[in-house]
């Protein structure tokens, strides 16, 4: 039974790590309609910002989780505005551009991981963050990695929340998100919107490897494994969905540390695709998926 | 008020616009009328920046808006009623109404905009807390329009508030357009219905394969052979409608 209820944290850990990035493909999906495959380098650049920012300027843990957060947000919006939008030029916005999108995210995962190698070296680096002993629940002895882990996902998914159900720009951004044209003619600037989706989304898969960081290694190639996951979760959760990339993340990270726990863990990757075949199998559209959404 | 002209423009490599030019005084309600496809909807988009027009100029109360981003072309004062009656469903009523009111910074003056859109429609205060995916087809229209006043804005433009709409409710609606119209506002109207729209504005114009075809006061129009010939098929009760909205 503590077996069991060990692999289970740590599953909903790990999950909810997969939840974030989840939900920055999600988040970018329904306001932008494309689909980000270069997340996993974001993920990857979040936790390498935070490794400098904790190891050479000596920040503290929380405050290098916030700036990380920030400035590969800004990262993003800067991919978004020099890079991502020129493919918007020949017209129709970038639901037109879909496809274009996908290749250009394949593209900009590669010169990110290059620029990453380039900046940071090819060794995979340690991110010792001293967390101190492990915190007792009764039986329970869970690594303050995980509590972390745990505490930041669940408040930056409530902030999340919050800003867009209860904010102005959380607002502008839902309007944007649900028809362009009409968004611009209530007086949003929808430009600055989309940057802004964009800037959000990266600065969610940024925490997410900042807090796995100190897990694993920090390397060049930590991304590719964990973006294939984090769209597994988001299409298992229904994808665009916000609270289905929460889920899926969850469940993901459940049926993998379950799955290695108590099969195999060689095959660990695998779960979360099988996973993913059966939820596809019984609901197509994701667990709390929504059919097409009729966009401008 | 506003003063489009030779404007031509469309959508990428179709050119729907072949030099549009029409003005709107102040305080005037004005029709752009025609068939399907001859770029009613096209000179609306041109003129709320959704389109770039590749030649001509639209100046709104004494400013060049063409070129402008959409949202700045709001900010001026100008404002667009989309036609489809297009709503945010999974938001109330109030919700929409306050997202027209997005550039307003000024919380009282939201507030009065609210007030004076529910005495214009007052079924939308009844609605207020309502999914506006629940609403009518005449009461989506009416919570568009609300919405487009919702930043009170000096001219508002409408495309085709008619549309798929019961005549009842269609008289109803246009009466409020009156109504709003004498409290000052400017109105632009993009109809297919002839009649009804010539009975509520004061100036029409014609648009027929990207130009305006025929232009001229609406009593000039009703009785103009080649609108009677081609878009109208009105009878003599449509007058006695036209004086009962008049009044």
């Amino acid at each position: 039974m503590q077996y069991f209820v060990d692999l289970v944290i740590v599953g909903l850990s790990i999950g909810l790590v997969y939840g974030l990035v989840a939900l920055g493909i999600s988040l970018i999906f329904s306001g932008l309609d494309i689909v980000h495959f270069a997340h996993g380098e974001i993920y990857m650049i979040g936790a390498f910002i935070g490794l400098t920012l904790f190891q050479k300027l000596g920040l503290d843990y929380v405050s290098t989780l916030l700036l990380a957060i920030a400035l590969t947000g800004l990262v993003g919006v800067f991919l978004e505005r020099v890079f991502y939008r020129r493919l918007t030029r020949a017209g129709g916005g970038y639901t037109v551009a879909g496809m274009g999108m996908v290749i250009a995210g394949f593209g900009m995962s590669i010169a990110l991981q290059n620029a990453a190698y380039l900046i940071w070296g090819p060794k995979p680096l340690p991110f010792p963050v001293p967390y101190g002993m492990p915190v007792e629940f009764g039986e329970l002895s869970l690594p303050r990695s995980y509590l972390w882990i745990l505490i930041t996902s669940v408040t930056l998914m409530a902030v999340l929340h919050v800003f867009l159900k209860k904010t102005r720009y959380g607002l502008a951004i839902r309007a944007v998100a649900h028809n362009k044209e009409i968004a611009y003619l209530m007086g949003v600037n929808v430009p600055l919107m989309i940057s802004m989706i964009f800037g959000i989304g990266c600065a969610l898969g940024a925490a997410a490897g900042v807090l796995i960081g100190p897990i694993n290694y920090v390397q060049v190639q930590m991304g590719i494994s964990v973006v294939i996951k984090a769209f597994a979760a988001a299409v298992v959760g229904g994808f665009g969905s916000l609270p289905g990339a929460v889920l899926g993340g969850l469940l993901v990270g459940v049926t993998e540390s379950l799955g290695a726990g108590y099969v195999s863990g060689t095959y660990k990757d695998i779960y979360a695709f099988l996973l993913l075949i059966t939820v596809m199998m019984v609901k197509p559209s994701g667990i709390l998926g929504v059919e097409a959404k009729v966009k401008a | 008020m506003l003063h489009v002209d030779g404007v031509v423009g469309g959508y990428g490599s179709i050119q729907i616009l072949n030099g549009a030019t029409l003005k709107v005084e102040r305080n005037q309600i004005a029709a752009l009328l025609g068939g399907n496809g001859t770029g009613k909807s096209t000179l609306l988009k041109a003129i709320s920046g959704l389109i770039q027009p590749s030649q001509g100029s639209i100046t709104f109360d004494g400013q060049r808006i063409d070129g402008m981003r959409p949202d700045l072309i709001v900010r001026q004062g100008l404002v667009q009623v989309t036609q489809g009656k297009e709503s945010y469903p999974a938001m109330t009523v109030e919700e929409n109404l306050r997202l027209g009111a997005y550039i307003v910074s000024d919380r009282a003056k939201a507030r009065r905009a609210l007030d004076r859109v529910f005495t214009y429609f007052p079924i939308l205060k009844d609605k207020r807390s309502q999914l506006s995916g629940t609403l009518s087809g005449g009461q989506l229209q009416m919570l568009c329009i609300g919405r487009g006043l919702m930043s009170e804005p000096k001219m508002i433009m409408l495309d085709e508030p008619s549309a798929a709409l019961a005549p009842q409710i269609v008289l109803d609606i246009f009466r409020t357009i009156h109504r709003i119209s004498r409290d000052g506002m400017t109105v632009l109207m993009v109809e297919q219905n002839v009649r009804m729209a010539l009975l509520l504005a004061g100036y029409g114009y014609v648009i027929k394969d990207g130009v305006i075809h025929i232009e001229g006061p609406s009593e000039q129009l009703i009785h103009d052979d080649n609108v009677r010939l081609s878009y109208l098929g009105g009878t003599v009760a449509d007058r006695d409608a036209g004086l009962s909205m008049r009044r």
